[in-house]
């Protein structure tokens, strides 16, 4: 609107851009930009792995290639922001009286628009990266139903049990096979529960009369945490299990050893 | 006191109406009135032991016994006065209407059914930093309790009402914090109004709340609530008797919540100074318009679950319960269609403070007012269609998935506008490092991973393993305390001395903020990495992996906590014997800084004509 | 306005900021240790009783010790046991609903179980879980379950998995007293008048823990699932059970 005091940037976009990229701010904001961006990246690349704990199944890698790839793509954003923020605290004014004038910039159109056609494209990548993953996820579900193994999971007030339907076993462990699908038929006998084997990536609420489906692969051999994510009173906290991905051989072991028969 | 045509009222001695009900009543007879009220209803139906039916009625006679409290303090501190003498076909005297404004009455009037929105704004100040005071608290017990595994300190039955309790004490405060205090003494003057659209029912939302807030605490008394701050159903129609206290406190914040909402839109709509055009209007009140015109479509259906959990725990109604052909979904639809709008109802008056004082301390035009309207506009026409995306993982129609994902993440558009309305301001300015200004800065840091971590979690696949976990906890805590408190707080230090007539003593302002950030910030970060870890929310134990990530989030939050005690040291020292301060001591242009302190009765003596709008700072302007 | 009362020296203000701290973290720590005293088990806290036997099991060696508790419909029924327990209508275990187990050890635990029952919300906890050689003791007789239908309560441990703690899952059902019959079986306890079963059963301890036991028989009456009341406050149908 009032740009009659910056006359220099004015002429054709190639010299208004190297002017911009010679002034002192924006040079700094850049370094500054820079670095916050490279902080992100190794966030991504490096703490979240680290933090995660062992990738059992598909969707525990979708998930961990989510975390990943969104705080990398989003650190260049994150960079912008903090680095424009670290910019002005470096150029920051001190004492009792208000800082001098700056420009009476009311709105720059051009910038309006390009952020947010921008930050319109990282919300598009984001959600077509969801819905990708969310169709693997889907499709997989439907591929691998006929030789899944279903584990039907009941939820009580504050315990977890799980019933081999094809095998006859019950048990308070969770124990499966490697790299065959299976499915879980959760539900509830009193309150709301959520069903949450870490390792593997998943999660679902347990409502009681309702049975809801999560599906998944186990594709690693080792110990396994179940969790209740859904706060169900007194013992909430306590309301949690082990279980192990154990090979072919040795799960149809167990459930032998557990009375059951080879489905 | 729109009725009211007298000029100069401030100066005048007291009218005392001799023989007028309404200069007895105060919020002593209030409480005596509404005592009684809630002992007779409850020893009129008093649950009969050994009865099967023994839990419905009691939770008949608390649910009860609680609304004829609130109803016996609001009859005992005169709020029907005036609508009673409307129903005989008569009025307020207008000298009792200048009796109920709190002319000239000091600070009794502060505990009085006061209409002027300065004292109403003042009683909201103090109400929301006893609730915050309250919360913040409790969650110091949480934290302590989690120092260690295995939840030696506190106890399950307690930590879990800890838990909820704090949740709910924090959203309620939270909801208020800036349209409570600020919406009420500033706004009003900032739009060059003599006082709210309907003094009455601006004193009558006050009280309402206030009687709330005895109902809330009443609940630590009956055994306290099993359910969290969510009181998902049937967890909540299982829960013992304390679980009354919160639907009843829900019910009458949402009565609360839906008087300031209508109240402040109708004033902000009518009742603008001559020539304030929609363009003119300061972006503050544009935000905490949003915010609460937001608020009135999403607190009743709070209300609504919460009448609904009431009746199938005193009648069995069965809404929630699906041996009966209920559903807990129910109830998590009806929660989160008001929750999701009800986080930017917290966040955006938060926000809109950031935008007013910015161009203030960095002395340049707002940049961009179009941008910071439709970011605002965006976020509350989004916000009420991303409720779902609470409920991925509930296996309810996962079809439903994918649309609710687009939505949510559609926000990070609108919410980008509003990084570049702050940071477009900033740019090439030179910030004035006053407090305000501070909170600015942790504002955009704290916002920035709340908005990124948000990103992930509106991600199903990302959600189905996040979800519940501490990272959510982390999460909303950037977005609501680290964004919107930090805001509110920032506001605090801005408004103080038209508020108070003083300034807030700097370099306790200073260590507060250092304090309560970077405290903040090593909370969340063992809370981020715990979630990631795999470590669910709400729990009093917790296996010994966490062990670290943990103790780092307790030693945050003694942080935290310091810095809030130092905070409160510098409002009531300041309040009492801080320095006197100028009319207008940060230079800014809103119509609030032109009047003097103590702001009198009506508070122009001649209203304000509107030019332009009261961004013109910078060269050239 | 009052103008007299200007800013204090900035010693005193320095004092009163931190006497204001030091007040504040002192009103924090008092919520704190109130809560905390409130959270103290409602009983002493059960001891188990060491014994200078020892045992081998599955080839390994294991010191013995045991306990003995109790199953009321009702509070005022334990009384007359002697039993000091929580003065309401409440089912409850006792004499204490925090157990004190050796670690390490076969604890030989016996359950005087005194209620009615209908039938469990999960089949499951039917059986029995975790005991030595998968059996109960019921008046002599070893089984592996009581149907779902026959329960009164049940005496089910579990805690949260975890590298630097044993796992430890043991699940008990009591068969319910058929109180059409006025109890069908008799009671070995001395001295007292309450028909009942008697359940013995063992278990063995891994090492130091922290872990729960609830009963997963719905016996909060009144409520939804009917396992609130009773079933949801600590210290009647729930406890601790600490491994040292």
């Amino acid at each position: 609107m009032s740009n009659h005091d910056e006359p220099d940037l004015k002429p054709t976009p190639g010299a208004r851009a190297t002017n911009l990229l010679k002034r002192e701010d924006v040079k700094r904001t850049m370094v500054f930009g820079l670095i916050w961006t490279a902080i992100f990246v190794v966030l991504g690349l490096y703490a979240y792995p680290k933090w995660m704990p062992t990738i059992m199944s598909t969707d525990m890698k979708a998930m961990e290639r989510i975390m990943i790839a969104f705080t990398v793509i989003s650190a260049p954003i994150a960079g912008l922001v903090l680095g424009i923020a670290t910019q002005a605290i470096t150029n920051r004014h001190k004492g009792d009286t208000p800082p001098p004038d700056g420009p009476a910039v009311r709105t720059n159109g051009p910038v309006v628009i390009i952020w947010s056609v921008v930050s319109g494209i990282f919300c598009l990548v984001a959600v077509v990266w969801g819905i990708a993953e969310l169709n693997t996820m889907a499709n997989a579900a439907t591929a691998d139903a006929k030789e899944s193994i279903h584990v039907e999971v009941t939820g009580s007030q504050w315990v977890w049990s799980f019933k081999y339907v094809d095998q006859g076993v019950e048990s308070d462990k969770l124990i499966l096979p490697i790299d065959r699908p299976v499915e879980f038929e959760v539900t509830s006998v009193d309150v709301n529960h959520s069903f949450w084997p870490v390792q593997l990536g998943v999660k679902v609420d347990a409502n009681r009369l309702q049975t809801t489906v999560v599906h998944t692969v186990p594709n690693k051999l080792g110990a396994i945490d179940i969790k209740c994510a859904e706060l169900c009173g007194l013992y909430h906290a306590y309301m949690e299990t082990s279980g192990e991905v154990m090979t072919e051989e040795n799960f149809n072991n167990w459930i032998t050893a557990n009375g059951g028969h080879k489905a | 006191m729109t009725t009211l045509h007298s000029t100069s009222t401030s100066s005048r001695p007291i009218p005392n109406p001799a023989k007028s009900l309404i200069t007895k009543l105060n919020m002593g007879t209030g409480t005596v009135v509404g005592v009684i009220f809630a002992l007779a209803t409850y020893y009129a139906l008093k649950p009969i032991p050994d009865d099967p039916g023994f839990y419905n009625q009691q939770n008949k006679a608390l649910l009860a016994s609680m609304f004829a409290w609130s109803i016996g303090f609001l009859i005992g501190i005169g709020a029907f006065i005036g609508p009673f003498r409307w129903l005989i076909g008569k009025d307020l005297t207008a000298e009792e209407q200048l009796y109920l404004a709190g002319d000239g009455q000091g600070i009794k009037r502060y505990f009085k059914y006061c209409t002027d929105h300065k004292v109403v704004g003042i009683q909201y100040l103090v109400g929301v930093m006893a609730m915050l005071g309250v919360g913040g608290t409790m969650a110091m017990m949480i934290r302590t309790s989690l120092a260690v595994p295995g939840g030696h300190f506190i106890g399950a039955t307690i930590y879990n009402s800890l838990v909820g309790l704090h949740g709910i004490t924090m959203i309620v405060a939270m909801i208020i914090v800036a349209t409570g205090p600020f919406g009420n003494y500033i706004m009003p003057i900032m739009i060059g109004a003599r006082d709210m659209a309907f003094p009455r029912l601006n004193a009558l939302s006050w009280w309402v709340l206030f009687t709330a807030i005895p109902v809330l605490c009443s609940a630590w008394f009956l055994g306290g609530i099993p359910t969290g701050w969510t009181a998902y159903a049937p967890l909540s129609i299982q829960a013992g008797p304390g679980m009354n206290a919160f639907l009843a406190t829900i019910i009458i914040f949402a009565v609360s919540t839906a008087v300031a909402g209508m109240n402040i839109t109708a004033t902000v709509v009518a009742m603008r100074a001559k020539g304030m055009k929609w363009n003119r209007v300061p972006i503050f009140v544009i935000g905490a318009t949003m915010s609460v015109a937001l608020a009135i479509p999403a607190f009743p259906t709070f209300m609504l679950a919460m009448v609904q959990t009431a009746t199938d725990r005193v009648f069995n109604t069965g809404f929630y319960d699906a041996n009966v052909g209920g559903s807990g979904w129910l109830y998590a639809h009806l929660f989160w269609i008001m929750g999701h709008p009800e986080v930017y109802v917290i966040l955006l008056p938060g926000i809109a403070i950031l935008m007013e004082i910015t161009p203030v301390f960095v002395r340049k035009p707002l940049f961009s007012f179009n941008a910071a309207v439709l970011g605002f506009a965006g976020i509350a026409g989004l916000s009420v269609l991303v409720w779902a995306h609470h409920m991925y993982i509930s296996g309810w129609t996962p079809t439903l998935n994918g649309p609710f994902m687009v939505t949510t993440e559609m926000i990070s558009v609108p919410t980008g506008l509003i990084f570049l309305v702050l940071l477009g301001t900033v740019w090439r300015g030179k910030p004035w490092m006053k407090l305000p200004m501070l909170g600015m800065f942790a504002v955009i840091w704290n916002f920035l991973i709340g908005g990124i971590t948000g990103i992930y979690l509106s991600d199903v696949p990302a959600d189905n393993y996040l979800h519940g976990s501490m990272y959510v906890t982390a999460h909303f805590h950037y977005t609501l305390m680290g964004a919107a408190l930090t805001g509110a707080v920032a506001g605090l230090a801005y408004w103080f001395p038209k508020m108070t007539g003083r300034m807030l003593n700097e370099r306790a302002g200073y260590i507060s903020f250092w304090f309560t950030q970077v405290g903040f910030q090593i909370l969340f970060l063992g809370m981020f990495i715990a979630g990631a870890e795999g470590q669910p929310r709400r729990v009093v134990s917790f296996a010994a992996m966490y062990k670290y990530q943990n103790m780092i989030s307790t030693f945050g939050a003694y942080l935290v906590g310091i810095g809030f005690i130092v905070l409160l040291w510098a409002v009531v020292h300041s309040w009492r014997r801080g320095v006197i301060a100028p009319k207008n001591p940060w230079g800014a242009k809103t119509l609030e800084w032109t009047v003097p302190y103590p702001v009198p009765l009506e508070n122009f003596d001649e209203l304000p004509v509107i030019t332009t709008d009261p961004y013109g700072y910078g060269k050239g302007n | 306005m009052e103008s007299a009362k200007v800013e204090t020296s900035s010693s005193k203000r320095l004092i009163s900021a931190l006497v204001f701290v030091v007040l504040g973290v002192a009103v924090v720590g008092t919520v704190g240790f109130t809560l905390h005293a409130l959270s103290a088990d409602p009983q002493a806290p059960l001891h188990a009783t060491k014994s200078s036997e020892t045992i081998v099991v599955d080839g390994k060696t294991y010191p013995k010790a045991s306990v003995t508790m109790g199953v009321y419909a009702d509070s005022a029924q334990a009384a007359e046991d002697g039993y000091t327990l929580n003065k309401k209508d409440y089912v409850q275990y006792g004499p204490s609903t925090h157990l004190i187990l050796p670690a390490h050890t076969y604890v030989t635990m016996t359950i005087h179980a005194y209620d009615g029952g209908e039938e469990l919300n999960n089949p499951y906890f039917g059986k029995v879980v975790g005991t030595v050689g998968g059996t109960i003791n019921v008046d002599g007789v070893d089984i592996n379950a009581v149907a779902p239908d026959k329960v009164q309560h049940t005496w089910t441990l579990h805690g949260i998995p975890s590298t630097s703690q044993d796992p430890l899952f043991v699940n008990v059902p009591l068969p319910h007293v058929d109180e059409g019959e006025d109890g069908f079986l008799p009671t070995n306890d001395p001295g007292t008048h309450n028909k009942g079963h008697t359940v013995v059963f063992s278990f063995i301890t891994g090492g130091a823990g922290e872990y729960v036991w609830n009963c997963e028989y719905p016996c909060g009456d009144g409520s939804y699932a009917k396992f609130g009341a009773a079933m949801s406050a600590y210290g009647y149908m729930s406890g601790k059970v600490t491994v040292k």
